[in-house]
């Protein structure tokens, strides 16, 4: 277990009749950045919860930092650092003031902890705002805070949950940029959370796909995408689902493309290289009379990922917030009990 | 696991909290004001001075009311400061602490602890105004008064906490106090003597904790009292701990998932 910063063995969650989290195994190397991809309600939050103390999962084990979070709960707090989805930091406290009181609570004191304030407010580009109310920071201001104040006792793993949620463009390339330097300067252990494929892409070392709490495929960003076996043929038609289906299967058979999935009008072929496919493709698609109103393709990218292992895409938001509604309801409907 | 630590930035959290929002200290001193201008002004009047020492074991009603109002200010503020621990809740900065390396005990005492020390500050402030408005009130006590005031002010955050940890949302926040305060300040002795009533409606009294802290603030501020000084302090600090003992357990309770 010694190369291992987080080492977890078929956690199981249910809230009542639903199953948040199911039989996920994974193992995250020191000094990697790991990334949970899904959509909302997929389980991330719960794995977090789990694997940080907050949550007991319902079966299974995990070890963070060599310690078991069900047996020695107080020895992995003091090796972690936590960033929740939700602002935790004190909105009538100021920035410093806010750091104090973590240092504090982390056992801080004296010279050291001022120094480690200071520090951490360099870090965050935000000395100069130490003396203002958090109320009053922005959201990406309030972010840097966030992240700084989980280093300040210098955790050998950070925990990361959705870490530019809500944020604008700019802000979120701003706070990758800063994760990436505090992995090259920390040498800490991240695992993080996202619906973001481009986040997941630009910042994770590996990746897993959640989905319906399940673990779905897991490798680096460039093995999963390779995995598909190279571009992505969309190919929009005008026909009964019958043809489009026997065409496609056609297509298969024939093996211009490896395989085919069905998304709304379009039909998705994942081929090796897609200008040595478009030319055969039009081919069939005049022999079976299928009217191709728009072709298009594209290198994978972790949302073909995505739909390839799910059978969905990632921006299927109506689903997940039926999901999201129905763990809430039972998660309430527990607590009440 | 790091107590001093926890215990520290927990009370130094509420009292930074407290200095910065200024409309909470005028509004929890404002309100017991009302009730001693406009409820111990009129009664004083119409009483006048020979009835009202006779009534009130031969103090004005005015020197009666004022340590009642003090004691309404410091459970008041303590009661609102525990059940506030909700918001904390709501707002995400428990889970702060609860993946903290450190006591939740002595997070919630911390918290308990400096919300306290604010509710007592607010108290010496009404108790001040009292010794103006108030001519004869006894100045050596209010000192013993206000440490008092301390327990009296942990034993009601302590159950303020205790509810909080209770409630799933803040919603209820409102009902709950009316339905907690004002009984519980009614029948504590602070607005008219418990003396005479029929030893039935005693019963409840006695069993009103607010009872021994406006018996004991009253003695030390006017010398008159109606349950001996040594049961008034003991039924508080025996309430005292039993109310954090408890608080600590239902807040543990609810924070384990």
């Amino acid at each position: 277990m010694d190369e291992s910063a987080i080492s977890a063995r078929n956690l199981v969650k249910k809230f009542g009749d639903l199953i948040a989290v199911n039989r996920v195994s994974f193992d995250v190397k020191k000094g990697e950045i790991f990334g949970f991809l899904g959509p909302n309600g997929a389980g991330k939050t719960t794995t977090i919860n789990i694997l940080v103390t907050v949550m007991k999962p319902t079966g299974g084990e995990a070890f963070v930092a060599g310690h078991n979070v069900i047996k020695e709960p107080i020895k992995v707090r003091e090796k972690i650092g936590v960033v929740f989805q939700d602002n935790t930091a004190d909105r009538y406290l100021t920035g410093w003031e806010n750091l104090y009181i973590h240092g504090l609570i982390y056992g801080l004191k004296g010279d050291e902890l001022k120094m480690r304030i200071e520090d951490a407010l360099e870090f965050a580009e935000l000395t100069k705002f130490k003396s203002v109310p958090v109320k009053n920071y922005s959201g990406g201001m309030m972010r840097r805070l966030e992240i700084a104040r989980a280093l300040m006792h210098s955790p050998e793993v950070l925990f990361l949950d959705e870490p530019t949620i809500g944020l604008d463009p700019q802000t979120r390339a701003r706070i990758w940029e800063y994760i990436r330097m505090l992995r090259k300067e920390e040498n800490v252990t991240i695992f993080m959370t996202t619906h973001y494929m481009d986040e997941a892409e630009k910042l994770c070392d590996k990746v897993a796909i959640i989905d319906h709490g399940k673990i779905m495929a897991m490798g680096s960003p460039e093995d999963l995408k390779n995995s598909l076996g190279g571009d992505m043929l969309y190919v929009k038609v005008n026909n009964p689902m019958d043809e489009i289906k026997e065409f496609a299967e056609e297509i298969v058979r024939e093996r211009i493309a490896l395989s085919y999935r069905l998304v709304g009008d379009m039909v998705a072929f994942s081929v090796r290289y897609a200008s040595k496919a478009i030319p055969p493709v039009f081919e069939l698609a005049n022999t079976f009379d299928i009217k191709v109103e728009e072709i298009k393709y594209t290198q994978p990218s972790l949302g073909d990922v995505f739909l390839h292992y799910t059978g969905r895409e990632l921006r299927d938001e109506e689903g997940n917030w039926k999901d999201l509604i129905r763990m809430r309801r039972a998660a309430r409907a527990r607590m009440r009990r | 696991m790091n107590e001093g630590g926890i215990l520290l930035a927990m009370t130094y959290r509420q009292l930074k909290r407290y200095f910065r929002a200024k409309s909470r200290l005028i509004g929890t001193i404002v309100n017991p004001l009302i009730f001693f201008l406009f409820l111990g002004m009129g009664w004083s009047f119409s009483l006048g001075g020979g009835l009202s020492k006779q009534l009130f074991g031969g103090i004005d009603y005015l020197a009666f009311l004022a340590p009642g109002i003090t004691v309404m200010t410091i459970f008041t503020s303590s009661l609102v400061g525990g059940i506030s621990v909700i918001w904390d809740k709501e707002f995400g900065f428990l889970k702060e602490v609860l993946v903290a390396p450190a006591s939740r005990t002595y997070a919630i005492i911390g918290r308990a602890f400096g919300d306290s020390l604010t509710s007592v500050l607010q108290g010496a402030i009404v108790l001040c105004m009292m010794y103006l408005l108030v001519p004869g009130l006894k100045l050596e006590g209010s000192l013993p008064a206000l440490a008092l005031g301390l327990v009296t002010a942990l034993s009601f955050n302590g159950l303020g906490i205790a509810i909080a940890s209770k409630m799933r949302s803040p919603e209820g926040f409102q009902l709950i106090m009316s339905l907690i305060t004002l009984p519980l300040i009614f029948l504590s002795g602070a607005f008219y003597p418990i003396d005479r009533l029929p030893s039935a409606a005693k019963i409840i009294f006695y069993m009103n904790p607010l009872t021994f802290a406006v018996d004991s603030t009253r003695y030390f501020l006017t010398g008159v009292n109606s349950i001996p000084l040594i049961a008034d302090i003991s039924a508080l600090i025996i309430l005292c701990i039993g109310f954090i003992t408890v608080s600590v357990r239902i807040f543990e309770r609810s924070t384990i998932e």
